[in-house]
């Protein structure tokens, strides 16, 4: 069956002990990257450029958290009118309006603070604590109620009378401003919190890439980097980042041999590859890294194992085609072991798809495993540090699951030298297979071993032709 | 215990109705103790050190002691110990409210109860509810 990918949220086993003294973000992936949420009764800064998601963010978590015991207070101060805040929340899915109003209380200190100055908020404040008890106070924003103060002996002052009072009494409080990583160092109320996050934005093409990043966080085993999210209108996706598994070092290497699908191929790789080892296919276009990707996928498929092959550029009416014409039929069984997933490399984000291809690893058990191509990965992934630490936890993970992966990669020519990523990947992967065309019409194909870890190979150039069951190695 | 009515969500308690005495030296802690407790319809009193809050105790026999454990001159787990050495106040319920995780040299105190700070209304409510209900010396966890 084919299927079209989509982000899914990875799910995340949790510790009940581990998230006794934590208050849930009401994003499972948010918790994941905060090492379980926030601490509670800690001051947590929430902090990015308008229109990043800072109040999304924040407004998720306090209705996933609104209860009866004790209220959530959203605190509006200089920033938006509070009707603009209410008026957007509501398109949102994690919005319920029997909790508006009751369970989460929204009010606008703005005209107060806008009278009274900053050294309102104090007070203010204590007062909502004396009257409401909230366990969850939210000051969107904070940094704007710095902007009505010009002193910075008074802005200190402010910010330890409220840390002092947010400290004495029970709640969870997430200060809320349009900073920037200079004013990490300019504002006194970075010294004293206990979480800072920063949800940041930047234009890539004529889209947008979001991401989310711990910089600080008590008494947490939190995740660093960058973590990509999309805004949709169920709040957040976030797609933590991939990093190579704890203990990589760990696993058994394989005896076993996989059968790349292509019976003469095996016969080249001394009879297969290791179960569990990373194969790059590198060649020009139309030199046949589909069709061997297809046979390896397919081969597993009817030899029961589950296979997956992510591809990002044949749709799917394209794709079975492909499989059509290469003359496989696949019983029920076998086809229900073979996920055949396309993604829009136009629409593709590396993170989102790195998610959902280990969602459904881990859902099916996958074995088996075809990217092709990694150039469409690579474009989609703006960072080449970033995309090489995807790629080298990508080998890992394979390697400690026992997957058998193939690579495809698209090279300019018939040749790797010279091609970036390509010689990154050829470091990385355990086997190196060259496909290359010529000839006037480009109709002569050959193979070549140029690396296998581990085994003896065929060092000999050998000529392939594509046929309609599949690609062949001729004498 | 009657429960007569509920002021800002805080039930109050006026048949355990009394004088609670606390040793406390932070502002905010103490602003907030006092509000919540006279909500909850007691009569509060301060002592700013532990040698005043013994003699406080002695002299007034309040309902119920608060005390941190970071407080000057006498601190608050000697302060429990030597009102529980006290014939004339051993009697009266101590809940050691520290910013410490001291549960287990509370106990060994003699407190009746221990919480952890930050202060959490109806958790410190529900500890002096139990404590009144129990009229007991036997030390009583925070739920």
């Amino acid at each position: 069956m084919i299927t079209i990918a989509a982000p899914d949220r990875r799910k995340i086993s949790r510790s009940a002990d581990y998230m006794a003294d934590r208050m849930t973000s009401g994003n499972t992936e948010a918790d994941y990257i905060l090492g379980g949420g926030f601490p509670l009764n800690s001051i947590n800064i929430i902090m990015g450029h308008p229109g990043s998601g800072k109040t999304i963010f924040a407004e998720q978590l306090m209705f996933h958290n609104a209860a009866d015991d004790r209220p959530v207070l959203y605190l509006t101060t200089l920033s938006e009118p509070l009707a603009k805040v209410v008026r957007y929340l509501q398109g949102f899915s994690f919005y319920d309006e029997n909790k508006f109003g009751s369970q989460v209380i929204y009010e606008d200190v703005g005209e107060q603070l806008a009278t009274d100055g900053p050294t309102a908020l104090v007070p203010l404040l204590r007062e909502a604590i004396r009257s409401r008890s909230p366990k969850i106070i939210v000051i969107d924003s904070f940094k704007a109620v710095h902007d009505l103060e010009s002193d910075g002996g008074n802005r200190r002052r402010m910010v330890y009378e409220l840390t002092s009072l947010l400290t004495a009494y029970g709640t969870t409080a997430f200060l809320l401003g349009e900073y920037t990583e200079d004013d990490i160092l300019r504002y006194p109320e970075f010294a004293v919190a206990d979480g800072i996050v920063e949800m940041s934005r930047r234009r890539l093409g004529n889209r947008d890439e979001r991401y989310f990043r711990v910089y600080k966080l008590r008494g947490s085993r939190y995740l660093e980097g960058a973590h990509a999210f999309r805004i949709t209108s169920s709040g957040l996706d976030i797609y933590p980042r991939l990093v190579s598994p704890a203990l990589p070092e760990g696993y058994e290497p394989a005896t076993e041999r996989v059968s790349i699908g292509v019976p003469d191929l095996d016969k080249m790789l001394d009879g297969g590859l290791w179960k569990g080892t990373t194969t790059l296919l590198a060649g020009p276009s139309g030199a046949g890294k589909t069709t061997i990707g297809l046979q390896f996928a397919l081969d597993g498929a009817r030899k029961g194992v589950p296979s997956l092959y992510m591809n990002f550029q044949e749709n799917p009416s394209q794709l079975t085609r492909t499989i059509r014409n290469l003359g496989v039929d696949l019983d029920d069984e076998a086809k229900a072991r073979l996920d055949l997933v396309y993604a829009s490399p136009v629409e593709l984000q590396i993170d989102s798809i790195i998610v959902d291809m280990f969602r459904r690893i881990e859902e099916n058990g996958v074995r088996r495993l075809v990217i092709d191509a990694l150039g469409d990965l690579a474009s989609a992934a703006t960072d080449p540090q970033r995309l090489h630490d995807y790629l080298y936890a990508l080998v890992q993970h394979f390697a400690a699951r026992g997957i058998t992966s193939i690579l495809n990669v698209e090279t300019t020519g018939n040749t790797i030298a010279g091609e970036t990523m390509q010689n990154a990947m050829s470091y990385l992967s355990d086997n190196v297979l060259l496909l290359t065309v010529d000839g006037e019409q480009r109709t002569r194909r050959a193979v070549r071993v140029l690396k296998t870890r581990g085994s003896a190979h065929d060092l000999r150039v050998r000529e392939v032709e594509i046929r309609p069951t599949g690609l062949v190695v001729l004498e | 215990m009657q429960v007569h009515e509920s002021v800002g969500g805080i039930d109050r308690l006026d048949a355990f109705a009394g004088t609670i005495l606390i040793a406390e030296r932070d502002r905010n802690v103490r602003e907030l103790e006092q509000h919540f407790l006279e909500s909850a319809g007691f009569l509060v009193e301060f002592a700013d050190d532990g040698p005043a809050a013994l003699i406080q105790a002695r002299r007034g026999f309040p309902r119920l002691i608060i005390t941190e454990i970071l407080i000057p001159k006498l601190d608050g787990l000697q302060l429990c110990r030597e009102l529980k050495l006290d014939a004339t106040t051993r009697d009266i319920p101590v809940i050691v409210f520290s910013v410490l995780a001291a549960e287990t040299r509370a106990k060994e105190a003699g407190a009746n109860a221990f919480l952890r700070k930050p202060l959490v209304p109806s958790v410190l409510l529900g500890t002096i509810r139990r404590l009144a209900m129990l009229e007991a010396h036997s030390f009583t966890e925070p739920q």
